[in-house]
């Protein structure tokens, strides 16, 4: 029973702190929506391969929101029609290229410089990754079906096969969303209705994400994770996995690495920093808005092996 | 209630009314630091002014809002809000009450160095948490012999030794939280105190070995205090 009420505490300790970020991020992105219903501006948004993830990734500079508050964003960002690696990248990079999160890194860590650089350059090299990699998969097959349904609306047509079109084709079911009309300012009563009920489907994910992540971390002792913290390999395995678990907001969590920085190995300080902003158990229920479970396995497991090799550089470089 | 933005409208004030009532209850002192309480404060305030407008628009006689709430997944959609608003209700009438000695039985001590420790107060002002970071910054243990000291923390039961009055340290939530703890020469003709129990200690530093000892002079048991979390 101790252990319940601990875990309930922790609970709602995670969820408190989250929700005002979602709130923020589901904001900006009904602002977007508002502001640019035909996200006119998104498709002009660079489709290279590198180019494009990178300029997804600046964009974090411009919108400060962590991880929970990207992830609207990142949807409204493919459901107007911005290139998927801009999306991507901007989705992967933007939870650590942002200002606060850069400037909470060095206030935590200011006699580490190296860290300062290390990071904004590692998520960077994620989100590259990432992105070069979920880029394999088809959009129908990464995509959630009403995602992409709502992106293909806001495309040209002539950059939707006739195959992939719900509209204008006969022999499809009658449901099917009409074509709209060429884009106007979108009226407020249907940007709140829509952004209503992304904040409420999407708090209720972050609910049971929290509610995971706070018995996890009430069942596993963390000791056990940062017993291994001297070993170069196992220590960044460690807090990897630890990152995951912790599922804190990438705005604080430099504060929170500070706590154990001198039990563990650079390259593992610099994993639990990096793999956390991208996929932790708070942050699948939210991704599985934009993913389909091939694409969350495939960026679970990519930045996994990415950060891992990154953790394992730092090592070699700095023990 | 078949009007969804009215549906919509409640739950949204419901979440409101969570934050809010986190705010003024004093539930955030227990479970966040103090520099997120305007950030939770301001998201409820938010909120609120959301669910009146929706309940503004559920309110007014329809127009034809392109909503698509006329497909079939708007039904579903209702359905996870109900459901949020009751994962609402239980967050609203269940208070956490943690155990700080359990939830720091599962961490490592906390390891920060003294960044904290912008000046020193004298002996009898400093707060555990002070002592702890002192000693750290000066881990020299004959320097403090016979300070007085006047400290308040929870009994944190320690896998070889007597417990130790330890105070939470926090950087964004409890999710983070790290123990820090002094150890005391308990009275020897009284029982060990249980752990998680607050207590308020008048004495003064001794060396035992190699570290500090707190010897009480008084111990007193005392409320967990409105503000348990330490930066």
């Amino acid at each position: 029973m101790v252990r319940l009420n601990t875990a309930w505490a922790l609970f709602q300790g995670l969820l408190l702190e989250a929700v005002p970020f979602l709130l923020i991020g589901v904001l900006i992105a009904s602002l977007a929506r508002w502001l640019s219903p035909g996200g006119a501006w998104l498709r002009r948004l660079p489709a290279h391969p590198i180019g494009g993830p990178l300029s997804g990734a600046a964009l974090g500079f411009a919108l400060p929101a962590c991880e929970c508050g990207n992830v609207p964003v990142a949807r409204r960002l493919l459901v107007g029609g911005a290139p998927v690696g801009t999306a991507l990248g901007f989705l992967f990079a933007a939870p650590v290229l942002n200002p606060i999160v850069i400037a909470s890194t060095w206030a935590a860590f200011p006699d580490q410089p190296w860290l300062l650089l290390a990071r904004p350059l590692g998520a960077v090299l994620v989100a590259l990754a990432l992105t070069l990699l979920l880029r394999l998969l088809p959009e129908t097959e990464l995509l959630r079906a009403d995602l992409l349904e709502e992106r293909q609306l806001n495309q040209p047509l002539a950059a939707v096969s006739l195959l992939e079109r719900r509209s204008g084709v006969i022999g499809l079911p009658e449901q099917a969303p009409p074509l709209r009309p060429a884009p106007e300012r979108t009226r407020w009563p249907e940007v709140l209705q829509h952004g209503s009920r992304e904040f409420l489907s999407l708090a209720l994910l972050l609910v049971a994400g929290c509610a995971i992540a706070a018995l996890v971390q009430t069942l596993l002792p963390r000791q056990w994770l940062l017993a291994v913290g001297g070993a170069p390999t196992l220590s960044v395995l460690a807090l990897m996995l630890l990152s995951l678990v912790l599922s804190v907001c990438s705005s604080v969590d430099a504060f929170l690495a500070l706590g154990f920085a001198a039990q563990i190995t650079p390259g593992a300080l610099l994993a639990f920093l990096l793999l956390g902003p991208v996929i932790d158990i708070k942050l699948v229920g939210l991704l599985g808005l934009l993913f389909r479970p091939r694409g969350l396995l495939l960026t679970t497991v990519g930045a996994a092996l990415v950060v891992l090799l990154i953790g394992q550089w730092i090592n070699l470089w700095r023990l | 209630m078949n009007n969804p933005s009215l549906l919509r409208s409640v739950a949204l004030a419901l979440w409101a009314l969570v934050l809010l009532r986190s705010s003024v209850d004093g539930r955030l002192d227990l479970l966040l630091r103090a520099s997120f309480h305007p950030l939770v404060g301001g998201a409820g305030l938010l909120l609120l002014g959301l669910a009146l407008l929706q309940a503004l628009v559920g309110l007014t006689p329809r127009q034809a809002l392109p909503t698509g709430t006329a497909r079939p997944q708007a039904a579903g959609r209702d359905r996870v809000m109900t459901l949020s608003t009751a994962a609402l209700a239980i967050l609203l009438l269940q208070p956490p009450n943690p155990s700080f000695a359990d939830l720091a039985s599962q961490r490592p001590n906390d390891d920060t160095a003294s960044e904290s420790l912008s000046f020193v107060l004298p002996p009898a002002q400093r707060s555990l948490t002070d002592w702890v970071r002192l000693l750290r910054s000066q881990p020299d243990p004959l320097l403090f012999k016979g300070d007085p000291v006047r400290i308040s923390g929870f009994v944190l039961p320690v896998a070889d030794g007597p417990p130790q009055l330890a105070r939470l340290l926090v950087r964004c939530c409890l999710a983070d939280a790290t123990p820090v703890g002094l150890p005391v020469r308990w009275p020897a003709n009284r029982p060990l105190p249980k752990a998680d129990q607050w207590l308020a200690i008048e004495g003064r530093m001794a060396v035992q070995g190699e570290q500090v000892v707190v010897v009480p002079d008084r111990i007193r048991s005392i409320a967990r205090p409105a503000r348990p979390l330490e930066p």
